[in-house]
C-alpha cells in the first residue's frame, strides 16, 4: 500500500500545474505561486518520508498503459536508491527554485502560464527519474523537451526568444530519433520496455549490436544533456528566465542524459568501446565548454557553456566506469550551479536587466550577502580543495587514471586541463563581478525571497562533499553505499594525494593569472579572431546552419515547385486535358444536325435488319 | 436491454442523416442539429445490448435487396467500424457545430448529411454493392459543397478530386464486378457478400490487376504519395466542415478500405504488396512532412501534416503485425480527431484574422491565449508528444515496423523528427513573435469552446487510457491476422 503513495511524488506537482491552469485566473498571485511552491515542496517531504522504501526497490504500478501482442506496458515507477537519490534532488532544488521563481517573477504578469509550465516540468521530470520502462521514460523525456520550449520561449513577443526554445526542441529532438531507434531496437530484441528485464537480459545479446545500442543511446543523452556536437541549444535557452535556467538549464533537465545512461549502464558496461566513446565525449565537451566558458560576456552565457563543460565530467565519469562519481557530481553540480545561476539571477536583478559581465560590478559593496553566496558558488564550481565540486570532479579523475591506459590517462590529463580552465573561468567570473567600476544601476538591495533560497544551496555546495567522502580523507563514501552502483577502478591512495594536490596547484595558478589580468577592471575590447570564434561556441551554430538547417529548407522549396507542382498541378491538368480532348473528340456525334441523325437512325436500322436476318439464317 | 439487441439500430444508424438531410430541406438547417444528436445518441447504444463478444459481429443486419444479382443490404459492426462511427459522428457534429456561424443555407447541412450517410455505410457494408454505392454517395455531396461554397478556385478543386476520386472507383467497380463474375461462374451463386467472395478462387494471372484496381481506389482516397495530387488545392478551397470531414473521415476509409476489402479478398496478393505499401508509406510520411514545412497557407500545412500522419498508418498495414496493425487501426481514430482538430483552431484562428497565410500571423497568444493554448495542444498532439493520442498509435506502429523490418522503424522514427520541425514552425507563426493583425480580437467564445473541449478529453484519452479502445481492436486484428498467416503470410 505504501508503494502507491510513490505516486504521489510527481502526482502532486501535476496537480498543483493542473489547479493552476484551470483556477489560476481567479486566484490572487500570491495564492498562485503558494499553491506551485507547496504542490513542490509537498512532493520533497513525500520523498523524505518514503525514503526507506528505496532500500527495497520498491514497485508500484497505477495501470496499464498499453497491452498490445508482445507488448506489456503498465505504468510502473522503480523507487530504487538511484531513483530515490536524484528524486530527492530534483524535488529539494525544485521547491527552492520555486521560492526563488516567485520573488523574481513578481512584476512579470503571465505567471500563471509560468508556474503551470514549471510544475509540469517537475513532474515531467520526476516521471524520468522514477519511470521503470523506457516508455514511460520517455513520455517524461519528451515532457520536460516541451516544457524547456516553452519556457525558453516564455517571453514570446520577442522571436528570438522563441526561436532559441524551438532550437532546444528540435535539437534535442534530432538526439531523440537515434534514442528512439535504441527503443525499438531493445524491444525487437528482448521483447520488453521494461529498464531493470533489459539489463538483465543485456549480456545474452551479441556484442556488436551492445556497441551500437549503447552508442545509440548516448546520442540520446547527449542531446538531452547538451554534449557535442547536440550542445550548441543550450547557451541559446539563456533566454529563459533566470530560474527556467537555474531549474531546467543546469540542475536538473540537463542531467538526464547522465542519469539515463546510469539507469542503462548494465547494458552500457558490456561494450568497452561504447565506453570509451562516452569517456572521449564527456572529455571533449567538458574541454569544449570551458574554452568557451573562458570569453562569454553575457554572464548566463558563462553559466551555460559551463554547464555544458560540467555534464561533460559526468559523461567522462560514466565512461570510466563510475556511476557512483557521476552521480556525485551530479548532486554537487545541481547545488553549485543552481546557486550560481541564482545569485546571476539576483545580479541582473539589481542590475535592472543587464547581464553583460563589462557593465556589472560592485557586487561586494551593494550586496555582500549575494557576493558571498557568488564567491562560494565559483569555489565549488572551481573545484577548491574541501568545496563539494572539489570532491566530486576529483573522484571522477582518479577513476580515470586508475584504470591506468593510455587512452583513459589522456581522458584524465584532458580533464585536468579543463579544470584549470574551470578555475580560470569562475574565478573571472568573481573579479568581473566585483571589480570597481560604475554598474549598470536599479533599484535597492535583493528582495529576501531572491536570497534565503540560495542560502541552503551554499552550504551544500560547501559541504556537499561529505556525501561521498572517500576514505583518503577519512570518509565512508556513503553515497556510493547508498547507491550501490559501481564505482570503477579503484584509485590508490597516493593518486588521490597527488590529485589533490595537482588540484589546489591548479587552482591557485589560475587565481594567480586571473587577479594579474583582473585586478584593475578591463576596459571593454572587441578581441581577436581567436576570441571571437571561441565567443561564438567555436563556431557550431553556423557549421550546423550550412550543414544541415540550409540545405534541408533548400530542398523542401525545391520540392514544392518542382515535384509537387508536377504532381498535383501539371499532370492533374493533364489528365483533365485528355477527358477534354476526348469528350471533344466525340462530339462530332451529336452535331446537332436532324440529318446526321437521321442517316445515323437509317444505318441502325440496317444494321439490325441484317443482324436479324443473318440470326434467322443460322 | 433486449429491446435494444433485436432494433435495427445499423439501418437506423445508416437512414437517419438521410432523414435528416430530407428534413433539413424542408424545414431549414436546425433539423441538421437533430439529426446529428440522434444519430450520436444511436451511436452510443450501439454497443449495449450486443451479442456475446465472441461472436466476430457486435451487430448484423441483413436485408433483401436486388435478389437478381444477389446484393443484399448486409450490415455487420466489429470494434473497428465501431470506432469509426464513433469517429465519423463526432466529427459530422463538429463540422455542423464550426459551420454553424458562417453557413445558412439548409443544403449545405443536407450535403453534409448526405454524405455522412455514405461514410456510415463504407465502413458497416458487408456486400460490395452497397459498398460501392456508399463510396460514391459520401464523396459526391462533399464535391458538391466544394463547388458551391468553397475558396476562389473552388471549381477547379472540385473538378480536380472529382477526376482523381471517380477514376479511383470506377477501377474499384471494375474488380469488384470481376470478382463477382468470377464467382458466380464458379459457384453457380452470383452474389456481391464480401464473406462469400472471399472464397473465389482468383486466377494468378488476375489477382495482381484486380488488387492493384482496389489498391489505387483506397490509396488515392487516403491519399498516399504519388496520389495525393488532389488533396493541396481540395483542402485548401474546402470550406473548412468539408475539409475536416475529407481528412478526418474519408481518408480513414481509404485505409479501412484496404483492410476490410483488399486484404480479405487477395490475402496473397496483399502479402506480396507489402513491401511495396511501406516504401509508399515511408515516401509519404518523409514527402508529406518535408512539404509541410515549407508551406505558407495553413490550410494546406495541415492537408500535408495529415499526408505524413497517414503514411505512419499506412506503415503499419505494410508491417503487418499485431502491434502494427493495432497501432494503425486506433491511429484511424486518433488521426481523424487530431486533424479534425488542427482544421478547427486553424479556422478559428482565420475568423480573427482574416488570414491564414503564416508571414501575415504572429503573437496570436497575447491576444486570445485560451485559443492559442489550444494550438498549442493540438500541435503537440501532431508532433506526437506522448500521453496524447498520436503517439500511442505512432510508437505502437513504429515498434511493430521495427519487428517486421527495422529500417522501417528507423526511418519512421525520423518522420517523427520532421514532425516536430513543421508543427514547431506552424506554432512559431501563429503564437508567438510580434503581434500582427488587428489589436484586439475576442477570445474563444462558448460555442468554439464546446467544439473543442470534446476534442481535447478524447486526445487525451487515448493517449494517456487508451486500453479500453485497444481492446475493441484485438477481434478485428485477429482477423486479420488469420487472413495473412492462413495464406503463407510472413517470416
Amino acid at each position: 500500500m505504501m508503494g502507491e503513495l510513490l505516486f504521489l511524488i510527481p502526482l502532486l506537482p501535476l496537480g498543483g500545474a493542473l489547479v493552476i491552469l484551470f483556477a489560476g485566473g481567479r486566484m490572487p498571485r500570491r495564492m498562485l505561486s503558494g499553491v506551485a511552491i507547496a504542490s513542490v515542496a509537498a512532493s520533497a517531504a513525500m520523498t523524505l518520508w518514503l525514503w526507506p522504501l528505496a532500500g527495497d526497490r520498491t514497485r508500484a504500478t497505477l495501470f496499464t498503459w498499453l497491452d498490445v501482442g508482445a507488448l506489456q506496458l503498465p505504468v510502473e515507477i522503480l523507487f530504487s536508491p538511484l531513483a530515490a537519490a536524484m528524486t530527492l534532488m530534483v524535488t529539494v532544488v525544485s521547491a527552492l527554485i520555486h521560492v526563488y521563481a516567485a520573488s523574481y517573477l513578481h512584476h512579470e504578469p503571465d505567471i500563471r502560464r509560468f508556474f503551470t509550465l514549471f510544475n509540469l516540468f517537475v513532474f515531467a521530470m520526476l516521471v524520468i527519474v522514477l519511470a521503470d520502462n523506457l516508455l514511460l521514460l520517455f513520455l517524461g523525456w519528451e515532457g520536460v523537451g516541451f516544457c524547456s520550449y516553452a519556457l525558453i520561449g516564455f517571453w514570446y513577443r520577442n522571436p528570438d526568444f522563441a526561436a532559441a526554445g524551438r532550437k532546444a526542441f528540435l535539437v534535442t529532438r534530432a538526439a531523440d530519433v537515434l534514442f528512439g531507434i535504441a527503443l525499438l531496437w531493445l524491444f525487437r530484441l528482448t521483447g520488453t520496455l521494461s529498464i531493470e528485464a533489459i539489463n538483465l537480459q543485456a549480456a545474452s545479446l551479441p556484442p556488436t549490436t551492445v556497441t551500437i545500442l549503447a552508442l545509440l543511446l548516448l546520442a540520446g543523452a547527449c542531446g538531452k544533456s547538451a554534449q557535442l556536437p547536440f550542445s550548441s541549444w543550450l547557451p541559446d535557452a539563456m533566454a529563459g528566465p533566470t530560474p527556467v535556467s537555474a531549474l531546467i538549464h543546469a540542475a536538473t533537465m540537463v542531467t538526464a542524459g547522465v542519469y539515463l545512461l546510469c539507469r542503462m549502464f548494465p547494458l552500457i558496461s558490456l561494450s568497452a568501446i561504447a565506453l570509451a566513446v562516452i569517456g572521449l565525449i564527456g572529455a571533449a565537451t567538458a574541454f569544449y565548454g570551458a574554452t568557451c566558458a573562458l570569453v562569454q560576456r553575457d554572464i548566463k552565457k558563462v553559466l551555460a557553456y559551463s554547464t555544458i563543460s560540467q555534464v561533460g565530467y559526468m559523461f567522462l565519469a560514466v565512461g570510466a566506469g563510475t556511476v557512483t562519481g557521476a552521480m556525485f557530481h551530479l548532486l554537487t553540480h545541481a547545488f553549485f550551479k543552481a546557486l550560481l545561476f541564482m545569485v546571476a539571477g539576483a545580479v541582473i536583478h539589481l542590475a535592472a536587466g543587464e547581464q553583460d559581465l563589462f557593465r556589472l560590478g560592485q557586487l561586494s559593496k551593494r550586496s555582500p550577502t549575494l557576493f558571498w553566496l557568488l564567491l562560494v558558488g565559483a569555489l565549488a564550481l572551481a573545484g577548491v580543495p574541501l568545496t563539494a565540486g572539489f570532491f566530486s570532479k576529483d573522484a571522477i579523475l582518479a577513476a580515470c587514471f586508475a584504470r591506468q591506459t593510455l587512452w583513459w590517462t589522456s581522458l584524465g590529463i584532458a580533464g585536468l586541463v579543463t579544470a584549470f580552465l574551470t578555475a580560470l573561468y569562475a574565478i573571472r567570473l568573481v573579479y568581473l563581478l566585483a571589480a570597481d567600476r560604475e554598474s549598470a544601476s536599479g533599484h535597492g538591495p535583493a528582495p529576501r525571497g531572491l536570497v534565503w533560497p540560495l542560502l541552503p544551496l551554499g552550504a551544500l555546495a560547501l559541504v556537499g562533499g561529505l556525501l561521498n567522502l572517500p576514505a583518503v580523507w577519512g570518509g565512508h563514501e556513503t553515497l556510493g553505499r547508498w547507491l550501490e552502483t559501481p564505482a570503477g577502478a579503484l584509485p590508490s591512495h597516493d593518486l588521490e594525494w597527488g590529485l589533490a594536490a595537482a588540484t589546489l596547484l591548479l587552482v591557485a595558478g589560475a587565481w594567480l593569472f586571473i587577479r594579474n589580468r583582473y585586478r584593475v577592471p578591463p576596459t571593454v575590447s572587441p578581441g581577436g579572431a581567436g576570441v571571437s570564434f571561441l565567443a561564438a561556441g567555436w563556431q557550431l551554430d553556423s557549421l550546423i546552419r550550412v550543414i544541415i538547417t540550409a540545405p534541408f529548407e533548400k530542398i523542401g522549396c525545391l520540392l514544392e515547385k518542382s515535384v509537387e507542382r508536377r504532381l498535383s498541378a501539371t499532370w492533374p491538368a493533364g489528365l483533365g486535358r485528355l477527358c477534354q480532348v476526348t469528350g471533344q473528340s466525340w462530339r462530332v456525334l451529336t452535331s446537332g444536325y436532324v440529318s446526321h441523325y437521321l442517316a445515323a437512325m437509317a444505318w441502325g436500322m440496317v444494321l439490325l435488319l441484317a443482324m436479324l436476318v443473318v440470326l434467322l439464317v443460322l | 436491454m433486449n429491446g435494444l439487441s433485436n432494433m435495427p439500430l445499423l439501418s437506423v444508424l445508416l437512414l437517419l442523416p438521410l432523414a435528416g438531410a430530407l428534413a433539413c430541406l424542408a424545414w431549414g438547417r436546425r433539423a441538421a442539429v437533430v439529426a446529428v444528436m440522434l444519430e450520436a445518441v444511436v451511436a452510443l447504444v450501439l454497443q449495449s445490448g450486443s451479442a456475446t463478444p465472441a461472436l466476430r459481429w457486435i451487430r448484423f443486419e441483413d436485408w433483401a435487396w436486388i435478389e437478381r444479382f444477389g446484393a443484399r443490404i448486409s450490415l455487420g459492426l466489429d470494434g473497428l467500424s465501431l470506432l469509426l462511427v464513433w469517429l465519423t459522428v463526432i466529427l459530422l457534429a463538429v463540422a455542423v457545430g464550426l459551420s454553424w456561424p458562417r453557413y445558412r443555407q439548409p443544403g449545405f447541412y443536407a450535403l453534409l448529411l448526405t454524405s455522412c450517410s455514405g461514410i456510415l455505410g463504407v465502413f458497416l457494408a458487408q456486400d460490395l454493392l452497397l459498398f460501392y454505392l456508399c463510396w460514391e454517395i459520401m464523396l459526391l455531396p462533399l464535391i458538391l459543397c466544394i463547388a458551391l461554397w468553397g475558396g476562389a478556385r473552388r471549381v477547379e478543386a472540385a473538378f480536380k478530386l472529382l477526376l482523381f476520386t471517380l477514376a479511383g472507383s470506377l477501377l474499384m467497380l471494375l474488380a469488384f464486378l470481376g470478382l463477382f463474375l468470377l464467382h458466380g461462374r464458379q459457384t453457380g451463386d452470383y452474389s456481391f457478400a464480401l464473406q462469400a467472395l472471399g472464397t473465389t478462387v482468383i486466377p494468378p494471372e488476375l489477382a495482381p490487376w484486380m488488387f492493384g484496381c482496389l489498391a489505387v481506389a483506397f490509396l488515392v482516397k487516403v491519399p498516399a504519395v504519388p496520389l495525393h495530387g488532389w488533396l493541396p488545392d481540395a483542402y485548401q478551397e474546402a470550406p473548412t466542415a468539408v475539409t475536416l470531414l475529407l481528412s478526418g473521415v474519408l481518408a480513414k476509409a481509404g485505409i479501412f478500405g484496404l483492410v476490410r476489402v483488399a486484404l480479405p479478398l487477395f490475402p496473397a496478393t496483399w502479402n506480396s504488396f507489402l513491401p511495396v505499401l511501406g516504401v509508399v508509406a515511408l515516401v509519404s510520411i518523409g514527402y508529406g512532412g518535408w512539404l509541410a514545412y515549407v508551406q505558407t497557407d495553413l490550410k494546406r500545412l495541415v492537408g500535408y501534416i495529415s499526408v505524413a500522419h497517414l503514411g505512419f498508418i499506412l506503415l503499419g498495414l505494410a508491417a503487418s503485425n499485431a502491434m502494427a496493425l493495432q497501432g494503425a487501426l486506433l491511429q484511424l481514430f486518433n488521426h481523424g480527431i487530431a486533424t479534425a482538430a488542427l482544421f478547427v483552431v486553424v479556422a478559428l484562428v482565420e475568423r480573427r484574422t482574416a488570414s491564414r497565410q503564416l508571414p501575415q500571423l504572429g503573437g496570436l497568444w497575447s491576444r486570445t491565449p485560451q485559443l492559442g493554448a489550444m494550438v498549442l495542444f493540438f500541435s503537440l498532439t501532431a508532433l506526437g508528444l506522448p500521453g496524447l493520442n498520436i503517439f500511442i498509435g505512432e510508437i505502437l506502429i513504429l515498434l511493430g515496423a521495427f519487428r517486421v523490418q527495422p529500417w522501417w522503424g528507423a526511418a519512421g522514427m525520423l518522420g517523427v523528427l520532421l514532425a516536430a520541425c513543421y508543427t514547431l514552425r506552424m506554432v512559431q507563426g501563429i503564437l508567438w513573435g510580434v503581434p500582427r493583425g488587428p489589436e484586439k480580437m475576442a477570445d474563444m467564445n462558448r460555442g468554439e469552446a464546446l467544439i473543442l473541449a470534446p476534442l481535447t478529453v478524447l486526445v487525451l484519452w487515448f493517449g494517456l487510457y487508451p486500453m479500453p479502445f485497444l481492446t475493441l481492436l484485438r477481434g478485428p486484428v485477429e482477423q486479420l491476422l488469420t487472413h495473412i498467416v492462413t495464406t503463407g503470410g510472413l517470416p
